[in-house]
């Protein structure tokens, strides 16, 4: 569904060659959901905006459905972190879930139809009217979701979309991903810098180096299908998954990216 | 009660220096400065109904006109130049300029191609008021937000739809911004372009007035004008109010 085939991203600052990304190589298979961590400033947004055709890479290619990635790929949405600038403030809930319906050639029956049952997904059903900045954070990020959903994407690119709500919203909201990674059957890849929620949303983790970034490593996460926020959390196999992660980022910052 | 209250505030201060005005020329006998009581018996005198079509209805056409060309120019040329980075580079220094450049200096200079009838003072209005429109919407334009730009991006939306759903409304806080202080250029420059070779207007009238010694006539217009000033702004508020609804509430919530 997607792969990374030797993705590298360089900076100029003033005249310098500044490595970001050295080179990245993995594949997400369809219906997958991958976590992406990494130390901060390791380039995790910079690779998912390459995966989303909004930044070209200076090295390798990206590609969706074997496709090479050169502008945004069809059936490919992207929820941002800052829920607050993503959303559009002139348009109410319903027209924004809206808005990236209309170039899909839908009747406008349909597109109703799929942006209510979108909001109905996420918990929101029947706040078309509302206004996005009248909602709290974590409800503004849903609608952000319900947009990527009424997309019906196959492929949902996250970046780190729960880094700015609270601990508690944080937890829902991530039990609300699973279910939709469930019942929709799209393939998922979420970048987070928190490790706990790596491994409690993924199938597979991928570990980022510091820069220039590299591969650090894959920890498959065997946690079964069914998660459950206390339960999954306090069972020994997601403890020593955890560490499993921690170390492999301890490994990443001392490494440098060696 | 709250109604009153704010059209009470509305009205108070204009109503105590009317009265201020009133008492403190009521005993005028300067020639140059008549009783505000003269001024206004002479106000329903001077502007009948042949006056305001004669005088007043041309007046507003003009600023209409010109403003209306000034809007759908300075917003059209900020959407391209703000979209096009290379055009940007290249105007800006040449709209510092141009903006700089005092309008009413150019009115003999547009007299020269444009003649002295209607066009000469619609393009002096033009000529005025296009730059804070033109300007703002550059830089509205200019400081769309970067993540709702990717969303668009990301979502396919295409240039057209963009430009629609994303980067005007975007940009019309500081758009509206533009046409607001475009408008009083635009009052004052319709006055000015009226005062050079006019055969109508209220600035000829005004002229007209103060050339025959009809003061308390002259200073009526001054206050048909003032009066005219109020009732655009007003005019204005609505507009804004209508088309940036979402923003002021937004703002009100985040206050």
């Amino acid at each position: 569904m997607l792969e990374a085939d030797g993705i590298g991203k360089d900076y100029r600052v003033d005249g310098a060659v500044n490595t970001a990304i050295d080179s990245l190589t993995f594949q997400v298979a369809e219906g997958e959901l991958v976590c992406i961590v990494g130390p901060s400033g390791c380039g995790k947004t910079t690779l998912l905006r390459i995966c989303a055709g909004l930044l070209a890479p200076t090295r390798g290619v990206a590609k969706v459905d074997g496709r090479e990635v050169d502008g945004p790929p069809a059936d490919t949405a992207v929820v941002f972190q800052e829920y607050g600038r993503s959303l559009f403030p002139w348009m109410r809930v319903g027209a924004n879930v809206d808005l990236p319906l209309r170039r899909l050639g839908l009747t406008r029956a349909e597109r109703r139809e799929r942006v209510a049952e979108a909001l109905g997904l996420v918990d929101l059903a029947g706040r078309e009217r509302a206004w996005p900045w009248q909602l709290s954070g974590g409800m503004q990020q849903r609608v952000a979701i319900a947009r990527a959903v009424a997309y019906r994407p196959r492929l949902l690119l996250m970046d780190e979309p729960f880094a700015a709500v609270d601990a508690q919203t944080r937890a829902e909201l991530e039990d609300l991903i699973r279910d939709l990674w469930h019942r929709l059957g799209v393939t998922v890849v979420f970048i987070t810098h928190d490790i706990d929620e790596s491994v409690y949303l993924g199938q597979r983790v991928l570990v980022l180096s510091s820069s220039p970034t590299r591969m650090q490593a894959e920890i498959h996460i065997g946690l079964g299908e069914d998660r459950d926020q206390l339960a999954t959390r306090s069972s020994p196999e997601f403890a020593k998954l955890r560490g499993a992660v921690w170390k492999e980022i301890q490994a990443a910052k001392k490494g440098g990216g060696e | 009660m709250n109604l009153l209250r704010r059209a009470l505030a509305l009205t108070a201060l204009p109503a105590i220096l009317l009265g201020a005005w009133w008492i403190a020329s009521d005993g005028s006998t300067s020639f140059y400065f008549p009783p505000l009581r003269e001024i206004l018996a002479e106000f329903g005198e001077t502007w009948t109904a042949d006056r305001w079509a004669a005088d007043v209805l041309p007046s507003v056409a003009r600023l209409g006109a010109g403003y209306g060309a000034s809007c759908l120019l300075g917003v059209g040329l900020g959407l391209l130049i703000g979209r096009t980075t290379w055009l940007m580079h290249l105007a800006e220094p040449v709209l510092e300029f141009a903006r700089a450049v005092p309008p009413p200096v150019l009115v003999p200079v547009i007299m020269l191609f444009a003649g002295i009838g209607d066009t000469m003072k619609t393009a002096v209005i033009v000529s005025g008021c296009v730059w804070p429109i033109l300007l703002n919407t550059i830089a509205g334009v200019r400081s769309a937000d970067a993540v709702q730009l990717d969303t668009a991006a990301a979502f396919g939306l295409g240039r057209t739809r963009t430009l629609v759903s994303v980067v005007v409304p975007a940009a019309s806080p500081r758009i509206v911004t533009g046409m607001r202080q475009a408008l009083a250029v635009g009052v004052i420059l319709m006055v000015i372009s009226e005062m050079f070779a006019a055969q109508s207007g209220l600035g000829f009238a005004i002229v007209q007035f103060q050339r025959s010694y009809a003061i308390p006539a002259m200073w009526s217009g001054i206050l048909l004008l003032g009066c005219l000033g109020v009732a655009l702004a007003a005019l204005f508020t609505l507009f804004d109010r209508a088309v940036l609804h979402w923003y002021h509430r937004m703002r009100e919530r985040s206050a």
